[in-house]
């Protein structure tokens, strides 16, 4: 499988999606049409969790600044990991900057949303 | 039948309880599509608070900057205020006199100003700024230049030096008076002859004296007498290239330790021509600026300084006084001046050009001064003139003032339009109410330069 590699614009975050288990989302999320955006990662995330699924999967995410149609993406997302969390060792580390205090607010709610994935705060 | 029913009561519920979790998805949904615009709404409301917080922190920055650099400018201005008594408050009453006149050029729709108007507030800061620094130059230019008050003057008054002298030669005189009758000749001769020297030497010395002041036009006759007094010799028998720092010592020969040595009274020598050392030609020709550069940075010689024609100042120190335009320009196109003031460098730099390429530095004409530069050297002209601070002269009265100014713009060395709105808007009258002494202000028929 290939890794998935999409550079980081004005509006949209860098994400390094690698086969061997870890994710990365950096940046801002304000996309034109967040869910085509977002659509060849959520794919991608899909077929990973297919089949050859490695034992452990790292995700990070530092996303400063987002949408609403991002947080719902976010939801989507999470959904999908927790569908997977049975079988897979997954690890969300939600990254943010201390003194941005709404990130760490939205990460501080999907721990409360997601019971049971294994969300961490993680200041920078 | 009843096969049938049953098949149809479990499709029934099969439907049924899909439906349910359609629905239970669907409210789920609902609800979350809810929650996720709550939050949103909460996040986007704190980021909005926290953009508005930077904005504002943004705006009282720059309002804080802004401050600075003003103060930072009015430093530099009262710096070279306070540098010279000779200068006074010029540098904060030219901006106030220059903004006053481009205040009424802006509200005015004549002639020239018909184009001239401040857009916004920045560009009559622009204005401001600029002549706040017209004369930062000033900071190089060196005191005994700035404050040369005597011809003779260098760090000190050399004319103490020149009197000792004649002195020598008044102490010589008795000498050889003495020496003529230890001699035999006749006592009474000998007095009258000394008395007659010693009358034509302190003649001589006042001629030299008052010529030093500087206060009149030299006369050729003054001249030649001046040349002949110079000529007079007194013996000197000291070595006179001891006790000098290195500086001066390569500028002395060394044969000048040789003694006894007949001296003049007054001498041109090697030792009192400063070099021009270092100097930067090419940057000279970048700038634009035409002033010729005379060959030596000084010249300190007593009878080149005594032969100044008019006021106190040699050739090459009134260039230097001249420089300090340049000098201003240099400084100020080196600052990374936001846009709104890129044209600071150009109205200070201008503000001794005339209308007719016969000022300095650049010999600009009318067409490459802009409006702001000529309303500057109509203000920096009208202060030194009227300025009641200044040691060296006394300050003039209003009339006479605003005449001396109708004689430049005779001249076309100051603007008429500037001039005549200066009169006009009553400018004159309000500035000398705030600035001058009260024996300064009489009444100036304004009529009659106003249809020049």
């Amino acid at each position: 499988m290939d890794n998935l590699n999409i550079k980081a614009t004005q509006y949209t975050p860098k994400i390094d999606f690698d086969a061997t288990g870890t994710f990365s989302l950096v940046g801002k999320s304000y996309p034109e049409n967040t869910f085509e955006f977002y659509e060849p990662m959520m794919n991608w995330v899909k077929a990973y969790f297919e089949k050859d699924t490695p034992a452990k999967t790292t995700v990070n995410i530092e996303i400063t600044y987002f949408n609403s149609s991002s947080s719902k993406l976010f939801f989507d997302f999470f959904d999908l990991l927790e569908e997977n969390n049975e079988e897979n060792e997954i690890v969300v580390n939600w990254i943010y900057d201390e003194e941005n205090e709404s990130a760490e607010e939205a990460g501080e709610d999907f721990i409360e949303d997601f019971e049971n994935l294994n969300i961490n705060l993680v200041t920078k | 039948m009843e096969k049938h029913e049953n098949k149809l009561v479990q499709e029934i519920e099969a439907l049924r309880e899909k439906f349910s979790k359609t629905t239970a998805k669907l409210i789920k949904n609902v609800k979350r599509q809810d929650l996720i615009m709550v939050r949103s709404d909460k996040r986007q409301r704190k980021e909005y608070d926290e953009l508005q917080k930077r904005l504002q922190d943004v705006i009282e920055l720059q309002k804080a900057q802004k401050d600075l650099l003003e103060a930072f400018i009015k430093l530099i201005a009262s710096a070279i205020d306070a540098k010279s008594k000779y200068t006074g408050g010029h540098c904060e009453r030219v901006p106030e006199l220059a903004l006053m006149i481009a205040d009424a050029a802006h509200d005015s729709t004549e002639g020239i100003f018909e184009s001239f108007s401040f857009q916004d507030e920045d560009e009559r800061r622009c204005l401001s700024i600029a002549s706040w620094l017209h004369d930062c130059g000033k900071v190089t230019t060196p005191e005994y230049v700035v404050d040369k008050a005597t011809k003779l003057e260098t760090i000190y008054n050399r004319i103490h030096e020149v009197r000792t002298r004649f002195e020598v030669i008044h102490r010589d005189k008795t000498i050889e008076a003495l020496n003529r009758k230890l001699d035999g000749e006749d006592k009474k001769e000998v007095d009258s002859w000394l008395v007659t020297a010693h009358e034509k030497l302190i003649e001589e010395f006042e001629v030299v004296a008052r010529a030093n002041v500087g206060a009149e036009f030299m006369k050729d006759d003054i001249k030649e007498k001046i040349k002949s007094i110079a000529a007079r010799s007194w013996v000197r028998n000291f070595d006179d290239t001891l006790g000098l720092a290195h500086e001066e010592k390569k500028r002395v020969l060394t044969e000048n330790s040789i003694t006894p040595q007949v001296e003049q009274l007054l001498s041109d020598k090697s030792r009192h021509i400063i070099p021009r050392e270092s100097f930067d030609y090419d940057q000279y020709d970048k700038m634009g600026f035409k002033t010729k550069v005379p060959e030596h940075l000084y010249n300190l010689g007593e009878l080149y300084n005594i032969m100044v024609p008019a006021g106190t100042l040699s050739y090459e120190e009134r260039f230097k006084i001249q420089e300090h335009v340049q000098m201003t320009l240099v400084m100020l196109e080196k600052l990374p001046f936001p846009d709104y003031l890129k044209k600071v460098p150009l109205f200070s730099g201008a503000h001794h050009e005339t209308l007719i390429g016969s000022g300095y530095p650049r010999e600009l004409k009318i067409d490459d001064m802009p409006v702001a530069s000529r309303i500057m050297a109509v203000a920096d002209v009208f202060e030194a003139l009227t300025a009641s601070d200044r040691p060296y002269k006394e300050p003039k009265t209003l009339s006479v003032s605003v005449k001396i100014l109708s004689f430049m713009v005779k001249d076309q060395h100051l603007d008429k339009d500037i001039f005549k709105l200066f009169l006009s808007s009553g400018i004159y009258k309000a500035y000398a109410e705030k600035y001058l002494k009260p024996e300064q202000i009489d009444e100036v028929d304004i009529s009659k330069y106003l249809c020049l």
